[in-house]
């Protein structure tokens, strides 16, 4: 498959794999995220049903992103990556809205 | 593939994708973590159900400290950017980079084990047992499953870093590096929301 590739430019190579920037603007923002969520629960004087709804769309952005970035989700190649995590999600959530019916209504 | 036992001078751009088998990990690791989506969604809407379940024995509100929670937090959060660093020392065939930030990753995976045991020992003390209330058997085997997998973690990248001292960066080791990433990304993923659903949702109500 690399046959192709030159071997001796591996050095100076800026191919796809941009370095740690986007990685460490993740982690940055993972952190915010979190502090934003620990802060809402600790300080805040909010309504119970805001702050569920807040606590949860933080999570989703911060997993959102940890796997476009983290796990590499953006970087080509990804389609069965993304579908069977898509797939896996899709089942866990229809467990969950299972479970939720059964056990509330 | 056993002929391609290279020095890192002469690796592929992308060694873990180098080879068929080194595909083949990856997608497969992908589908693995597609179950473990589903095991730990399953897990979540138990404990979801049950968390308010609880006839006698503290209740999640009584019972968590946030302050080890966010330590535990900020802790892994830490080792699943290291673990991606380590990812970076791989795609530039930095063999005692990605050993360096694989082992700070273990150190932490390894602190973070600690704080958990402190912990659920501290809890155990406080009456919540595994068989106190619905709440605490779902809490228990939901994080409790976490920790296993954080356990696993660690004992699999040590071996990784041990069998990289002996054969080095090639295409062989590389996909392993790369799967373990996945993988220790995957629990740091869970981790957010065992803090916001068990933890920061356990304080709500």
């Amino acid at each position: 498959m690399s046959a192709h590739q030159d071997p001796s430019s591996a050095e100076g190579r800026q191919y796809r794999h941009e370095g740690p920037r986007n990685h460490y603007i993740t982690f940055i923002l993972s952190i915010l995220l979190t502090i934003f969520a620990f802060a809402a629960v600790i300080y805040g004087d909010l309504d119970r049903g805001f702050v569920l709804w807040f606590l949860s769309i933080l999570a989703i952005v911060q997993a959102v992103f940890q796997v476009v970035y983290w796990m590499h989700m953006k970087d080509r190649g990804h389609a069965y990556a993304i579908l069977y995590i898509s797939m896996g999600a899709l089942i866990a959530l229809t467990a969950f809205a299972a479970a939720a019916f059964w056990m509330w209504w | 593939m056993s002929s391609v036992h290279d020095t890192a001078g002469r690796l592929p751009a992308e060694p873990e994708k180098a080879t068929l088998e080194g595909r083949n990990k990856i997608l497969g690791f992908w589908l693995f973590l597609a179950a473990e989506v589903v095991l730990f969604g399953t897990l979540f809407a138990s404990f979801i159900t049950l968390r308010n379940q609880v006839p006698e024995g503290p209740t999640a509100d009584e019972l968590f400290k946030l302050s080890t929670v966010a330590i535990s937090t900020f802790i892994l959060l830490t080792s699943s950017l290291t673990s991606v660093l380590g990812t970076i020392s791989l795609h530039r065939h930095n063999l005692s980079g990605l050993l360096g930030w694989m082992t700070v990753t273990v150190l932490l995976g390894l602190a973070f084990l600690g704080l958990e045991v402190y912990e659920f020992v501290e809890y155990v003390h406080e009456g919540h047992q595994f068989t106190s209330s619905a709440f605490a058997t779902s809490f228990y085997t939901l994080v409790g499953f976490h920790g296993a997998h954080v356990l696993f973690g660690v004992l699999w990248i040590t071996t990784l870093i041990l069998q990289a001292f002996r054969k080095g960066l090639t295409v062989v080791t590389a996909p392993k590096f790369y799967v373990a990433g996945l993988y220790w990304h995957f629990i740091d993923v869970v981790w957010v929301f065992i803090f916001t659903i068990v933890y920061l949702m356990g304080k709500v109500g």
